[in-house]
Protein backbone atom coordinates (compact mmCIF):
# COMPACT_ATOMS: atom_id res chain seq x y z
CA UNK A 1 0.00 0.00 0.00
CA UNK A 2 2.70 2.59 0.79
CA UNK A 3 4.63 1.59 -2.35
CA UNK A 4 1.56 2.88 -4.21
CA UNK A 5 1.18 5.87 -2.30
CA UNK A 6 4.66 6.42 -3.07
CA UNK A 7 4.69 5.71 -7.25
CA UNK A 8 1.16 8.00 -7.09
CA UNK A 9 3.08 10.91 -5.77
CA UNK A 10 5.73 10.61 -7.83
CA UNK A 11 3.42 10.79 -11.09
CA UNK A 12 1.64 13.55 -9.56
CA UNK A 13 4.95 15.70 -8.87
CA UNK A 14 6.32 14.23 -12.48
CA UNK A 15 2.94 15.73 -13.74
CA UNK A 16 2.92 19.22 -12.08
CA UNK A 17 7.10 20.07 -12.64
CA UNK A 18 6.68 21.40 -15.81
CA UNK A 19 3.89 22.62 -15.83
CA UNK A 20 5.07 24.80 -13.07
CA UNK A 21 7.73 25.32 -15.41
CA UNK A 22 6.13 26.88 -18.11
CA UNK A 23 3.96 29.19 -15.92
CA UNK A 24 7.63 30.47 -14.23
CA UNK A 25 8.99 31.27 -17.37
CA UNK A 26 5.84 32.97 -19.26
CA UNK A 27 5.75 34.82 -15.98
CA UNK A 28 9.13 36.04 -16.09
CA UNK A 29 9.02 37.11 -19.81
CA UNK A 30 5.52 39.47 -18.76
CA UNK A 31 7.61 41.16 -16.62
CA UNK A 32 10.15 42.68 -18.91
CA UNK A 33 8.41 43.32 -22.53
CA UNK A 34 11.14 43.88 -25.15
CA UNK A 35 11.56 47.40 -25.62
CA UNK A 36 12.76 48.18 -29.01
CA UNK A 37 14.18 51.61 -27.76
CA UNK A 38 16.48 50.47 -25.25
CA UNK A 39 17.43 47.29 -26.41
CA UNK A 40 17.34 47.90 -30.36
CA UNK A 41 15.65 45.98 -33.22
CA UNK A 42 14.04 43.42 -32.42
CA UNK A 43 13.65 41.54 -35.58
CA UNK A 44 17.10 40.01 -36.18
CA UNK A 45 19.88 41.23 -38.65
CA UNK A 46 20.75 38.85 -41.41
CA UNK A 47 23.89 39.48 -43.73
CA UNK A 48 23.88 37.79 -46.84
CA UNK A 49 27.32 39.38 -47.55
CA UNK A 50 30.03 38.21 -46.99
CA UNK A 51 28.92 35.32 -46.83
CA UNK A 52 25.23 34.07 -47.01
CA UNK A 53 22.89 33.83 -43.80
CA UNK A 54 24.44 35.14 -40.88
CA UNK A 55 22.46 36.40 -37.89
CA UNK A 56 22.63 39.05 -35.14
CA UNK A 57 20.31 39.06 -32.69
CA UNK A 58 20.11 42.72 -30.66
CA UNK A 59 18.05 40.99 -27.82
CA UNK A 60 20.71 38.33 -27.16
CA UNK A 61 23.71 41.43 -26.72
CA UNK A 62 21.77 44.09 -24.96
CA UNK A 63 18.52 42.54 -23.10
CA UNK A 64 20.16 38.54 -22.47
CA UNK A 65 23.97 39.92 -21.92
CA UNK A 66 23.24 43.75 -20.67
CA UNK A 67 25.45 45.82 -23.11
CA UNK A 68 24.54 49.11 -24.45
CA UNK A 69 23.68 50.66 -27.78
CA UNK A 70 27.12 52.67 -27.38
CA UNK A 71 29.14 49.40 -27.19
CA UNK A 72 29.27 48.52 -30.44
CA UNK A 73 27.56 52.18 -32.18
CA UNK A 74 29.14 53.88 -33.74
CA UNK A 75 32.66 52.43 -33.15
CA UNK A 76 32.19 48.83 -34.09
CA UNK A 77 28.83 49.35 -36.26
CA UNK A 78 27.11 51.40 -37.80
CA UNK A 79 23.65 51.96 -37.09
CA UNK A 80 22.44 50.85 -40.33
CA UNK A 81 23.24 47.08 -40.84
CA UNK A 82 23.74 46.95 -44.74
CA UNK A 83 26.71 49.13 -44.47
CA UNK A 84 29.65 47.27 -42.84
CA UNK A 85 28.34 44.61 -45.20
CA UNK A 86 29.78 46.93 -47.80
CA UNK A 87 33.21 47.02 -46.28
CA UNK A 88 36.32 45.31 -48.16
CA UNK A 89 37.75 44.04 -44.19
CA UNK A 90 34.27 43.00 -43.09
CA UNK A 91 35.59 39.05 -42.89
CA UNK A 92 36.45 36.82 -40.69
CA UNK A 93 39.90 37.31 -40.82
CA UNK A 94 39.58 40.65 -39.60
CA UNK A 95 37.17 39.48 -36.81
CA UNK A 96 39.78 37.35 -35.90
CA UNK A 97 42.36 40.30 -35.41
CA UNK A 98 39.97 42.11 -33.16
CA UNK A 99 37.75 43.83 -35.54
CA UNK A 100 34.02 44.18 -35.68
CA UNK A 101 32.42 41.13 -33.35
CA UNK A 102 36.03 39.97 -32.72
CA UNK A 103 36.51 42.80 -30.26
CA UNK A 104 34.48 40.86 -27.36
CA UNK A 105 34.16 37.85 -29.38
CA UNK A 106 37.91 37.00 -28.70
CA UNK A 107 37.40 33.56 -26.27
CA UNK A 108 37.81 35.95 -23.01
CA UNK A 109 35.63 38.39 -23.07
CA UNK A 110 32.72 36.10 -25.56
CA UNK A 111 33.19 32.88 -27.28
CA UNK A 112 36.28 33.44 -29.56
CA UNK A 113 34.58 33.84 -33.31
CA UNK A 114 36.74 30.73 -34.46
CA UNK A 115 34.74 28.28 -32.59
CA UNK A 116 30.67 27.75 -32.89
CA UNK A 117 30.67 28.45 -36.23
CA UNK A 118 26.99 28.00 -36.85
CA UNK A 119 25.36 30.15 -33.89
CA UNK A 120 25.96 32.91 -36.45
CA UNK A 121 26.16 31.32 -39.49
CA UNK A 122 22.51 29.88 -39.68
CA UNK A 123 22.96 29.20 -43.37
CA UNK A 124 20.51 29.30 -45.91
CA UNK A 125 18.42 26.68 -44.15
CA UNK A 126 18.20 28.46 -41.28
CA UNK A 127 17.55 31.67 -42.73
CA UNK A 128 14.75 30.12 -44.32
CA UNK A 129 13.46 28.89 -41.28
CA UNK A 130 13.76 32.12 -39.83
CA UNK A 131 11.87 33.84 -42.19
CA UNK A 132 9.37 31.66 -42.26
CA UNK A 133 8.65 31.69 -38.26
CA UNK A 134 8.47 35.79 -38.73
CA UNK A 135 5.77 35.36 -41.69
CA UNK A 136 3.92 33.35 -39.47
CA UNK A 137 4.63 36.05 -36.83
CA UNK A 138 3.21 38.64 -39.12
CA UNK A 139 0.20 36.64 -40.01
CA UNK A 140 -0.83 36.50 -35.95
CA UNK A 141 -0.72 39.60 -35.62
CA UNK B 1 27.81 8.81 -35.60
CA UNK B 2 25.66 11.47 -34.08
CA UNK B 3 27.30 14.62 -32.66
CA UNK B 4 27.28 13.29 -29.54
CA UNK B 5 29.00 10.58 -30.04
CA UNK B 6 31.77 12.63 -32.26
CA UNK B 7 32.15 14.91 -29.03
CA UNK B 8 32.45 12.43 -26.20
CA UNK B 9 35.12 10.23 -28.58
CA UNK B 10 36.51 13.61 -28.75
CA UNK B 11 36.96 14.01 -25.37
CA UNK B 12 38.02 10.68 -24.39
CA UNK B 13 41.25 11.51 -25.87
CA UNK B 14 43.74 8.47 -27.42
CA UNK B 15 44.40 6.42 -24.47
CA UNK B 16 41.30 4.85 -24.54
CA UNK B 17 42.55 2.39 -27.53
CA UNK B 18 40.86 -0.99 -25.26
CA UNK B 19 37.85 0.41 -25.59
CA UNK B 20 37.34 -0.06 -29.52
CA UNK B 21 34.79 -2.67 -30.20
CA UNK B 22 36.02 -5.56 -32.58
CA UNK B 23 33.42 -4.84 -34.99
CA UNK B 24 34.91 -0.91 -35.23
CA UNK B 25 38.49 -2.63 -35.68
CA UNK B 26 37.35 -4.79 -38.42
CA UNK B 27 35.33 -2.11 -40.21
CA UNK B 28 38.66 -0.09 -39.81
CA UNK B 29 40.75 -2.65 -41.26
CA UNK B 30 38.27 -2.90 -43.79
CA UNK B 31 38.67 0.89 -45.10
CA UNK B 32 42.75 0.14 -45.17
CA UNK B 33 43.63 1.64 -42.23
CA UNK B 34 45.09 0.50 -38.63
CA UNK B 35 44.31 0.89 -35.74
CA UNK B 36 46.68 3.93 -34.09
CA UNK B 37 45.11 4.27 -30.71
CA UNK B 38 42.75 6.73 -31.85
CA UNK B 39 38.95 6.61 -31.83
CA UNK B 40 36.96 4.70 -34.52
CA UNK B 41 33.58 6.55 -33.69
CA UNK B 42 31.43 3.64 -34.42
CA UNK B 43 32.49 3.85 -37.91
CA UNK B 44 36.09 4.57 -39.13
CA UNK B 45 39.33 5.70 -36.82
CA UNK B 46 42.78 6.32 -37.80
CA UNK B 47 44.97 6.09 -39.39
CA UNK B 48 48.25 4.59 -40.49
CA UNK B 49 47.62 2.95 -43.54
CA UNK B 50 47.65 -0.41 -43.37
CA UNK B 51 50.44 -2.39 -45.52
CA UNK B 52 50.40 -5.83 -44.41
CA UNK B 53 46.84 -5.86 -42.71
CA UNK B 54 44.96 -8.95 -42.56
CA UNK B 55 41.49 -8.96 -42.36
CA UNK B 56 38.38 -11.42 -43.83
CA UNK B 57 36.57 -9.55 -46.46
CA UNK B 58 38.77 -6.63 -47.39
CA UNK B 59 38.49 -5.48 -50.68
CA UNK B 60 42.40 -4.50 -50.98
CA UNK B 61 45.14 -5.88 -48.62
CA UNK B 62 47.80 -3.17 -48.45
CA UNK B 63 47.11 0.32 -49.42
CA UNK B 64 44.88 2.37 -51.84
CA UNK B 65 43.09 -0.24 -54.65
CA UNK B 66 43.33 3.03 -57.14
CA UNK B 67 45.70 5.86 -58.25
CA UNK B 68 44.34 8.57 -58.01
CA UNK B 69 42.48 7.09 -55.13
CA UNK B 70 39.84 9.80 -55.60
CA UNK B 71 39.04 10.91 -51.93
CA UNK B 72 37.03 13.71 -50.15
CA UNK B 73 37.53 14.75 -46.95
CA UNK B 74 34.66 16.66 -45.15
CA UNK B 75 35.62 19.24 -42.32
CA UNK B 76 32.35 19.04 -41.11
CA UNK B 77 32.29 21.57 -38.38
CA UNK B 78 33.60 24.29 -40.90
CA UNK B 79 30.94 23.78 -43.03
CA UNK B 80 28.15 27.18 -42.44
CA UNK B 81 25.45 25.96 -45.06
CA UNK B 82 26.30 28.67 -47.75
CA UNK B 83 25.37 26.85 -50.28
CA UNK B 84 28.24 27.65 -52.95
CA UNK B 85 29.07 24.71 -53.46
CA UNK B 86 25.30 23.67 -54.20
CA UNK B 87 25.10 26.25 -56.70
CA UNK B 88 28.75 25.80 -58.15
CA UNK B 89 28.06 22.16 -58.94
CA UNK B 90 24.72 22.73 -60.85
CA UNK B 91 26.39 25.20 -62.83
CA UNK B 92 29.45 23.06 -63.54
CA UNK B 93 27.71 19.80 -64.53
CA UNK B 94 23.91 21.53 -65.45
CA UNK B 95 22.00 19.84 -63.14
CA UNK B 96 18.72 20.21 -63.39
CA UNK B 97 16.38 21.55 -60.15
CA UNK B 98 14.60 18.66 -59.32
CA UNK B 99 17.62 16.77 -58.56
CA UNK B 100 20.97 17.02 -56.79
CA UNK B 101 24.52 15.92 -57.05
CA UNK B 102 25.35 16.97 -53.87
CA UNK B 103 23.72 18.87 -50.93
CA UNK B 104 23.66 19.93 -47.70
CA UNK B 105 22.20 17.93 -44.40
CA UNK B 106 21.45 20.06 -40.82
CA UNK B 107 21.47 18.47 -37.42
CA UNK B 108 20.18 20.04 -34.79
CA UNK B 109 20.82 18.96 -31.28
CA UNK B 110 18.39 20.63 -28.81
CA UNK B 111 20.56 22.26 -26.02
CA UNK B 112 18.46 24.04 -23.10
CA UNK B 113 14.68 25.51 -24.00
CA UNK B 114 14.63 26.60 -27.54
CA UNK B 115 17.75 26.70 -28.47
CA UNK B 116 19.73 24.29 -30.79
CA UNK B 117 23.19 23.07 -31.52
CA UNK B 118 23.62 23.15 -35.44
CA UNK B 119 25.97 21.05 -37.35
CA UNK B 120 25.70 21.20 -41.52
CA UNK B 121 26.46 18.13 -42.96
CA UNK B 122 27.55 18.49 -47.10
CA UNK B 123 26.39 14.90 -48.32
CA UNK B 124 27.32 13.42 -51.91
CA UNK B 125 28.46 10.06 -53.76
CA UNK B 126 30.57 8.54 -51.70
CA UNK B 127 32.28 6.55 -54.60
CA UNK B 128 32.42 3.08 -52.66
CA UNK B 129 34.83 0.31 -53.31
CA UNK B 130 32.29 -1.83 -52.91
CA UNK B 131 29.26 0.14 -54.55
CA UNK B 132 25.92 -1.23 -53.58
CA UNK B 133 24.60 0.85 -56.41
CA UNK B 134 26.46 -0.50 -58.93
CA UNK B 135 25.88 -4.53 -57.34
CA UNK B 136 22.17 -4.09 -58.27
CA UNK B 137 21.79 -2.66 -62.22
CA UNK B 138 20.53 -5.28 -63.96
CA UNK B 139 21.93 -3.69 -67.27
CA UNK B 140 24.91 -2.32 -66.40
CA UNK B 141 24.75 1.14 -67.46
CA UNK B 142 26.76 2.01 -64.21
CA UNK B 143 30.14 0.89 -62.75
CA UNK B 144 33.27 1.89 -61.20
CA UNK B 145 36.13 3.00 -63.29
CA UNK B 146 38.64 0.54 -62.40
CA UNK B 147 41.66 3.46 -63.17
CA UNK B 148 39.71 5.97 -61.38
CA UNK B 149 37.44 4.43 -58.93
CA UNK B 150 34.87 6.82 -59.66
CA UNK B 151 31.50 5.14 -59.85
CA UNK B 152 29.66 7.02 -62.98
CA UNK B 153 27.06 5.73 -65.11
CA UNK B 154 29.13 5.21 -68.21
CA UNK B 155 26.09 4.10 -70.59
CA UNK B 156 23.58 5.95 -70.31
CA UNK B 157 22.03 4.28 -73.33
CA UNK B 158 21.86 1.48 -71.38
CA UNK B 159 20.00 3.10 -68.73
CA UNK B 160 15.86 1.78 -68.61
CA UNK B 161 15.27 3.88 -65.52
CA UNK B 162 14.56 1.24 -62.95
CA UNK B 163 15.80 3.31 -60.42
CA UNK B 164 16.80 0.44 -58.52
CA UNK B 165 20.39 1.72 -58.13
CA UNK B 166 18.74 4.65 -56.15
CA UNK B 167 16.93 2.48 -53.87
CA UNK B 168 20.28 0.77 -53.85
CA UNK B 169 22.17 3.73 -52.79
CA UNK B 170 23.27 4.24 -48.72
CA UNK B 171 23.63 7.95 -49.32
CA UNK B 172 20.84 9.11 -51.31
CA UNK B 173 22.92 10.24 -54.25
CA UNK B 174 21.04 9.41 -57.39
CA UNK B 175 18.46 11.23 -58.84
CA UNK B 176 16.46 10.32 -62.45
CA UNK B 177 17.35 12.87 -65.29
CA UNK B 178 14.56 13.28 -67.47
CA UNK B 179 16.25 14.90 -70.31
CA UNK B 180 18.89 12.61 -70.59
CA UNK B 181 15.94 9.39 -69.73
CA UNK B 182 18.87 8.22 -67.23
CA UNK B 183 19.64 7.78 -63.86
CA UNK B 184 22.96 10.83 -62.81
CA UNK B 185 25.09 11.44 -60.36
CA UNK B 186 28.22 13.29 -58.50
CA UNK B 187 31.46 11.63 -61.02
CA UNK B 188 33.42 13.81 -59.13
CA UNK B 189 33.66 16.37 -61.76
CA UNK B 190 35.30 14.13 -63.88
CA UNK B 191 33.45 14.95 -66.82
CA UNK B 192 33.35 18.50 -66.49
CA UNK B 193 36.85 19.31 -64.83
CA UNK B 194 39.20 16.38 -63.45
CA UNK B 195 39.10 15.30 -67.95
CA UNK B 196 40.25 18.95 -68.44
CA UNK B 197 43.02 19.21 -66.38
CA UNK B 198 41.45 20.64 -63.42
CA UNK B 199 42.58 19.25 -60.09
CA UNK B 200 40.00 19.72 -57.46
CA UNK B 201 35.78 19.66 -58.05
CA UNK B 202 33.51 22.30 -58.69
CA UNK B 203 32.37 21.91 -55.15
CA UNK B 204 35.82 21.67 -53.20
CA UNK B 205 36.72 24.98 -55.31
CA UNK B 206 33.88 27.01 -54.36
CA UNK B 207 33.90 26.40 -50.48
CA UNK B 208 34.85 29.46 -48.78
CA UNK B 209 35.25 27.68 -45.63
CA UNK B 210 37.75 24.98 -46.55
CA UNK B 211 35.20 22.21 -45.70
CA UNK B 212 35.87 20.47 -48.86
CA UNK B 213 39.22 18.52 -49.10
CA UNK B 214 39.58 16.74 -52.64
CA UNK B 215 42.14 14.79 -53.21
CA UNK B 216 43.87 11.45 -54.18
CA UNK B 217 43.95 9.23 -50.89
CA UNK B 218 47.44 7.26 -52.96
CA UNK B 219 49.55 10.07 -52.44
CA UNK B 220 51.14 10.12 -49.61
CA UNK B 221 52.20 13.94 -50.55
CA UNK B 222 48.19 14.85 -50.90
CA UNK B 223 46.24 17.10 -48.04
CA UNK B 224 43.79 14.45 -47.87
CA UNK B 225 46.07 11.88 -46.97
CA UNK B 226 47.66 14.14 -44.86
CA UNK B 227 44.43 14.93 -43.29
CA UNK B 228 43.37 11.23 -42.39
CA UNK B 229 46.81 10.11 -41.12
CA UNK B 230 46.96 12.57 -38.96
CA UNK B 231 47.80 11.31 -35.55
CA UNK B 232 44.57 11.35 -33.26
CA UNK B 233 42.50 12.71 -35.64
CA UNK B 234 38.63 11.64 -35.34
CA UNK B 235 37.65 10.29 -38.22
CA UNK B 236 33.81 8.56 -39.54
CA UNK B 237 31.97 7.93 -42.61
CA UNK B 238 28.18 8.12 -43.17
CA UNK B 239 26.80 4.49 -42.65
CA UNK B 240 29.57 2.00 -42.15
CA UNK B 241 27.30 -0.64 -41.64
CA UNK B 242 26.40 -1.16 -45.14
CA UNK B 243 29.61 -2.75 -46.20
CA UNK B 244 30.15 0.15 -48.94
CA UNK B 245 33.47 1.45 -48.29
CA UNK B 246 32.61 4.88 -49.00
CA UNK B 247 35.60 7.40 -50.16
CA UNK B 248 34.12 10.39 -48.56
CA UNK B 249 35.45 10.98 -44.98
CA UNK B 250 34.43 13.48 -42.13
CA UNK B 251 37.04 15.05 -39.95
CA UNK B 252 36.36 18.00 -37.55
CA UNK B 253 40.15 19.15 -37.87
Amino acid sequence: MRIWLGVWTLAVALLIHPLSNAADKGGGKAAEPYDEDTYGPEAPVVWVKPVRSVIFEHRVHTMDAGLDCASCHDDLFEMSSGEVAEKDDFTMAAIYQGKYCGSCHDGSTAYNANTRCTTCHIGVRGHQRLERAQAEKGRAK
Amino acid sequence: MNDKDVQRREELGPDRRQEISSLERRALLKLGFAISGVFLGGSVLSLVSVRKADAAGAPVIGGYPYNPHYTMVIRERHCIDCELCKEACVKTNGVPAYGYRTTILEKRRALEEGKFETTFMPVLCNHCNNPPCVRVCPTTATWKDKTTGIVGIYRPSLCIGCKTCMTACPYNARYFNEERRAIDKCDFCFASRLSKGEKTTACAAACPADVRVFGNLADHGDRVYRLLHAPETLIWVLRPETGAVPNVFYVNT
